[in-house]
């Protein structure tokens, strides 16, 4: 394979990686799943009924693993046992995974809000119909893209120099570890929008959120009551793309130095190289630390002593 | 095909099982460099990255033992790879676990100010021991801090060079045993997470990195790590894969 070839595969997975970070961030939130999902369970118990979509099928990392494991096993074996195309085999291993996504989805809301009926928090069958095939429309393009990055990985990316076809692990194998990746990822940064920021727009921005105002989450919307749908809407803007950018980074950053410096001091190059890219980030980091402390200076309710 | 024993079997890899306890350690201990803030970080409640420990310390391990993987196949493919290839494939490993934990710690940081507008700040320490900068004038009223400060971004680092150094040694010793890039890849991932799990007990869901008093737990979980791996080891090396059978 040409190394232009090779460069130009590891673009399309960053790519493809972006928009799997984004859908993937997005579904949690229409979902409330993964950390801000306590405060959505907690808002009930304290007083605060609701109609925000709740479901924590579990941590966002293994359930997106489970949905591409499942998608990619299915693609390969139809792969493997029929002549269709690797493109529609994706395609409908993809949608196995949303479909799997829907159940679990589905039986994770109903579960929970019948547990919480004492509290006044009831089953909406609207808000289920209306959320569940979005749910399932973001879990669809996640699969879909990270199987698209396992399997070009594993059948289309070939060593330029020795000629060694593909990565060794199984199809399935890889994308059970990009789905654990993405969500790692997601939950890391993009759910921190939807938890920290959108969940209390009440409160003023930057104020911090006080442990005493858990559960106190924003019921309504900049029109009548809020839906998980206009929770997508917010961290649409900016949660969901950080997370696409940080998931591509990951992949495209990582395959980048793997491709172009295997061969560099008998394999170090990438070593160095990763090295490098580590210590760019974290000097920006540190950048970024000290344009944020400057920007909005200690807190002003700060009175010398704070119990740690 | 040579009758294949269980003492035999045990006496012929007793070195992987070394390696592969080694490689536990490495994980068990990573695990507790990884900042974590769990639920509370989430809500900008408590410093660190918003998500469970074995979570982000299996997604960034993970992430390396990808690359480990690509590169012992580049370099050995699935013949016995020498000393120096696994320091380089181990190498390897841990830095793309780096990178993927850097970059998601960078991402949170953005999240963080930009979108819910607070500074990065620890509540474990006056004092951030690398920059020297103040930290609780910094940290919002009512939480224990938020963000990812230096001294937890370069412990986060530390922990994923950790951990993807364990995953990668681990896989390596596999492959020693069996050439089967499938099974090693699958039961690394296995050994991974039950090291990653049981220094989660240490951790009760949030730690702030090395600087943080919980990390004075470490060896309890060098213990219970080192047992749990040896068990690991023991069953891995009992399992021959398709190669050494003389398969396909």
């Amino acid at each position: 394979m040409e190394p232009a070839m090779g460069m130009g595969l590891v673009a399309l997975m960053g790519a493809a990686a972006t928009v799997a970070g984004c859908s993937e961030d997005l579904e949690s939130d229409i979902g409330s799943q993964s950390n801000p999902n306590s405060q959505v369970q907690l808002a009930a118990q304290v007083g605060y009924p609701h109609r925000i979509f709740n479901k924590a099928i579990s941590g966002e990392p293994p359930s997106n693993a489970m949905i591409c494991a499942a998608g990619a096993g299915v693609a390969a074996m139809l792969m493997a046992s029929t002549d269709v195309s690797p493109l529609i085999a994706i395609a409908i291993g993809a949608f196995v995974g949303a479909l799997l996504d829907g159940i679990y989805s589905v039986t994770s809301y109903i579960g929970r809000s019948t547990s919480q009926k004492r509290f006044n928090q009831y089953v909406y069958l609207d808000v289920l119909r209306n959320q569940v095939l979005s749910l399932m429309g973001h879990a669809y393009i996640t699969t879909f893209c990270i199987v698209l990055i396992s399997y070009v990985m594993t059948y289309v990316m070939v060593d330029p120099i020795t000629g060694l076809g593909g990565h060794p692990f199984p199809f399935p194998v890889i994308a059970l570890i990009w789905g654990l990746c993405v969500g790692a990822i997601g939950s890391s940064t993009g759910d921190v929008h939807y938890g920290a920021e959108r969940e209390f727009q009440d409160f003023k921005f930057g104020s911090g959120l006080n442990a005493a105002d858990s559960g106190n989450i924003t019921r309504f919307a900049e029109a009548g009551i809020r839906s998980s749908i206009d929770n997508a809407w917010f961290c649409s803007k900016f949660g969901g793309p950080a997370t696409g950018i940080a998931f591509g980074m990951v992949v495209f950053l990582d395959n980048w130095r793997s491709t172009v410096f295997a061969h560099v001091i008998n394999g170090w190059g990438a070593v160095i190289a990763g090295l490098t890219i580590v210590l760019v980030l974290a000097l920006y980091n540190r950048k970024l630390e000290t344009y944020a402390r400057k920007k909005y200076g200690p807190f002003p309710e700060y009175a010398g002593d704070i119990e740690a | 095909m040579s009758d294949i024993t269980v003492i035999g079997m045990l006496a012929e890899n007793w070195g992987s099982i070394i390696g592969i306890i080694l490689g536990g350690l490495c994980i068990a201990v990573g695990v507790h460099f990884v900042p974590v803030g769990g639920a509370p970080a989430a809500m900008a409640q408590a410093t660190g990255i918003g998500t469970g420990t074995v979570q982000l310390a299996a997604g960034s391990g993970l992430t390396g033992l990808l690359a480990a993987g690509y590169m012992y196949m580049t370099l050995a493919g699935v013949s016995e790879a020498s000393i120096s290839d696994v320091v380089l494939i181990s190498a390897t490993g841990a830095v793309g676990a780096m990178i993927m934990i850097t970059v998601t710690m960078l991402v949170g940081n953005w999240v963080y100010i930009y979108g819910v507008g607070v500074p990065p700040a620890s509540a474990k320490k006056d004092y951030d021991p690398i920059t020297g900068d103040s930290q609780a004038p910094y940290v919002a009223p009512g939480t224990v801090g938020q963000g990812i400060p230096t001294v937890c971004f370069v412990s986060g680092a530390i922990g994923g060079l950790l951990g993807g150094l364990g995953g990668s040694l681990v896989y390596c010793m596999l492959m020693w045993v069996n050439g089967d890039p499938a099974i090693s890849s699958i039961f690394a991932i296995g050994v991974f997470l039950v090291n990653a799990v049981l220094p989660s007990y240490n951790i009760q869901g949030t730690i702030e990195g090395f600087h943080d008093p919980k990390f004075k737990r470490v060896p309890k979980a060098i213990l219970a790590c080192f047992i749990a791996s040896l068990l690991c080891g023991i069953v891995a090396v009992m399992i021959p894969g398709i190669p050494a059978l003389g398969g396909a």
